[in-house]
């Protein structure tokens, strides 16, 4: 059973069902008929509506001059949004997959992050960067990785990655409405597309209308007082499917969504281990170097004495995501490790 | 009362089957025409299927079971 | 089909009969090949299509209709040059001469496989042939630059054939490859295979020049565009790139107009591609097979013989890729260092 936080609505409202990818999609929708200056650009976005559906219809609504199909040149058009957000537009870019960032980092890490920066807040880059993330369907090793870790390390990006419709709208609205650039982390597993195997949270009640969940504070999907799992991503549906399974074993797990990464709600985080005691982290990314060991450095920077055991960190492993269906599965973060985490930490 | 039958996406197979992927609607729910009622997959197509006309509609199929093309998959009261 | 070193040619003939059928037979395997991957892919992803799911699961770029640019230019090429192709390999990994067992294997994610299971069939790297591939568009320029370097420092007449599609034209790394090659005078054959379209994008809405052999010119590089899918004009302009590049005297720069017959990706509905009923018609192989028949080169008896060969052949490979065993789990984190 999943609870979610009641977004932020001024007035009663009515609910539609919708999968991930339709309720980002109706966020773009809404916006774009809001304020004219945002587009979105990227590659296969226009006609075929994004490799994972993240622009369906939109095109068709909007025209080939709001909605536009880049060459595959990344550094050019994400560069290109970065100048036109410079000058006031609100633009969305689309990496098709995270994994390609190394074509273009230097225009999302140096240029896009650091402007506002570099002209002590004269100048502001008010702009989205799309991205598809995640495994779990056999695309191997280059486009299979999350990478929130990489791009949450490096200053001047906000960076995001809703795990349910609902968050999925309410986070893209706050994305583009954001005066900061913005890093919107899909993962494939979440956006319910039917030709990959979805969880059954992909589909969900969404609030009619527009709404905002706030960027930078995580979500309590699941009250417990045994174990804080703290995640994010396709992840939370592995923990909450975990917590069930541990239910029925008398272990009750809080489930915490972060949702963002950049910036990470700390308090949240420290307000659910002050409670249980126990920590396990649930990271789809490396293992070194990333997000799990900042959500463990959150705890001991602050009162190590708050565990009662050291914290499980069940991450895929610092090893390139192998193709094999199931070396792949030994890799990624799923339902088994993350119960044999609870357990190691409840019995430590 | 109005069948929602599963759409033949695969011209060359009018018996291909397919799968609900997902249904956006509960069973007994009202609807609006045109409102989104399921998004189905046969083979290498996707497809949205809207409501033909409002009423209450009726679920015969369940997600991922097995359907073959024109088969109903709901019915509007 | 690629030779192996000792008995190479080194001087391009003209097109003989014997070089001919190659070709023939060369593309006929590689299609082979691809319609056995498209049969296993797609066996066990219904009722609807879940990607992730079957014997083959992931994504899967196949090369039909693409085969005479691999024939073609494989041709002029031995197992000691090296050739590092894209995200749709099998064509070039073929003609090129790579052990078809090993290559399914790996796309059965089997332990007998090229990259032991842990590559797949966007990862295909062989040693014996310098064979290699990468998904990233354009990504596999620059390492071809290096194996041309390489070669040449070892006072070899080796070369490196570099494979792009012209999508990857519009990156980066195509042009700063361009760029050093021709600077260096490496001994590099640049080959973009034109198939129209970059996933669901045609050419005329990404590039802002009509043929990417008009780019040879900002890198004073020699460069010749193919027109028509023609397996025997490909081998001809690769000849001449090849010896250019073996005399010393730099890169070349060779696009090819040639065919997608299937989607970018299986499971690619192409609902953008308006020409897609006359697709079928523009096959390269059954109009190669008509020419050689005119020539008096293939009959019923030689197309049946060609066929039942590769059949046999890549029924093998299929055999011997599901006999394999898959790898040990608990070796899931090995070989990330050496």
């Amino acid at each position: 059973m999943t609870i979610t936080e009641s977004p932020v609505v001024p007035a009663p409202r009515g609910s539609h069902r919708l999968t991930t990818s339709k309720a980002m999609v109706e966020a773009i929708e809404l916006e774009m008929e809001r304020d004219p200056s945002v587009i979105y650009l990227g590659e296969d976005v226009g006609p075929y509506g994004g490799i994972f559906s993240s622009t369906t219809g939109l095109q068709e609504k909007f025209g080939a001059e709001r909605v536009i199909d880049t060459p595959i040149s990344e550094t050019a058009f994400i560069g290109l949004a970065i100048g036109a957000a410079v000058e006031g537009m609100r633009p969305i870019a689309e990496l098709m997959f995270a994994d390609f960032m190394g074509v273009c980092l230097d225009q999302i890490y140096n240029h896009m992050a650091k402007i506002h920066f570099e002209s002590g807040g004269n100048v502001k880059v008010p702009m989205v960067l799309t991205t598809a993330v995640g495994g779990g369907y056999s695309d191997a090793a280059q486009h299979s990785q999350c990478l929130w870790g990489t791009l949450a390390h490096l200053p001047g990006m906000k960076v995001v990655a809703p795990s349910n419709p609902n968050d999925a709208k309410g986070l893209m609205i706050s994305a583009i409405r954001d005066d900061n650039p913005v890093v919107y982390m899909f993962h494939k597993g979440v956006m319910g597309l039917p030709w990959m195997a979805k969880n059954a949270r992909a589909t969900d009640d969404v609030p009619d209308g527009d709404y905002t969940v706030p960027i930078g504070k995580a979500n309590v999907v699941r009250q417990g007082h045994d174990v804080s799992i703290v995640t994010v991503s396709l992840s939370v549906h592995h923990a909450l499917d975990a917590a069930d399974a541990l239910a029925g074993q008398g272990i009750e797990a809080e489930v915490l969504d972060l949702r963002s990464l950049v910036p990470l709600d700390r308090e949240s985080i420290l307000e659910s281990v002050a409670k249980t005691g126990r920590l396990v982290v649930v990271d789809e990314d490396y293992l070194s170097f990333g997000m799990s060991g900042e959500v463990a450095a959150t705890i001991t920077d602050v009162d190590p004495g708050m565990l009662r055991a050291p914290v499980a960190r069940v991450a895929n492993p610092d090893t390139p995501v192998p193709y094999a269906h199931g070396l792949e599965y030994v890799v990624l973060p799923r339902q088994d490790r993350i119960e044999a985490a609870v357990h190691r930490v409840v019995k430590a | 009362m109005t069948e929602v039958t599963f759409p033949a996406l695969s011209k060359d197979s009018p018996t291909a089957e397919g799968v609900v992927s997902t249904w956006f609607v509960s069973d007994g729910e009202a609807v609006q025409v045109d409102q989104l009622l399921a998004e189905v997959q046969v083979d290498k197509v996707a497809a949205e299927v809207p409501a033909p006309r409002a009423g209450v509609v009726h679920l015969l199929v369940g997600e991922e079971a097995t359907v073959t093309q024109g088969t109903p998959i709901a019915r509007i009261d | 089909m690629t030779t192996t070193a000792h008995d190479t040619p080194r001087v391009i003939a003209e097109l003989d009969s014997a070089t001919r059928l190659g070709l023939y037979r060369t593309m006929v395997l590689a299609r082979t090949f691809e319609e056995a991957i498209l049969r296993e892919y797609h066996a066990d992803k219904g009722p609807g299509f879940d990607i992730g799911k079957g014997l083959v699961p992931g994504e899967m770029h196949l090369s039909s209709g693409q085969e005479p640019v691999a024939a073609g230019v494989c041709a002029n090429l031995t197992t000691d040059d090296a050739v590092t192709a894209t995200h749709r390999p099998h064509h070039f990994a073929i003609a090129h001469g790579i052990d078809i067992d090993k290559m399914a294997a790996e796309i059965f994610g089997r332990e007998t496989g090229l990259g032991r299971g842990r590559g797949g069939h966007m990862h295909l790297f062989d040693p014996v042939t310098h064979f290699s591939c990468s998904g990233i568009i354009a990504e596999g320029y620059p390492p071809a630059l290096g194996q041309a370097y390489a070669f040449r420092a070892k006072g070899t007449d080796r070369i490196a054939v570099a494979v792009t599609g012209e999508g990857a034209a519009n990156q980066g790394a195509f042009h700063e490859s361009l760029n050093l090659a021709a600077l260096w005078k490496l001994p590099v054959v640049f080959v973009v295979e034109d198939n129209d379209w970059g996933i669901s994008v045609p050419r005329s809405a990404s590039t802002a020049v009509a043929s990417n052999a008009a780019r040879g010119a900002a890198y004073d590089m020699p460069a010749e565009r193919v027109e028509d899918n023609d397996v025997e004009a490909v081998y001809a302009a690769a000849g001449r790139a090849v010896a250019r590049a073996r005399a010393g005297d730099g890169p070349t720069l060779l696009e090819v107009h040639t065919l997608r017959l299937l989607g970018h990706f299986e499971g690619d509905a192409q609902g953008y591609r308006p020409e897609l009923a006359e697709v079928p018609g523009r096959d390269p192989i059954p109009e190669y097979e008509k020419r050689l028949r005119d020539v008096g080169l293939l009959d019923d008896a030689a197309v049946a013989q060609t066929k039942k060969d590769a059949h046999e052949r890549v029924e093998a490979a299929i055999t011997f890729a599901k006999e394999s065993p898959v790898p040990d789990p608990t070796h899931a984190t090995s070989y990330v260092f050496a």
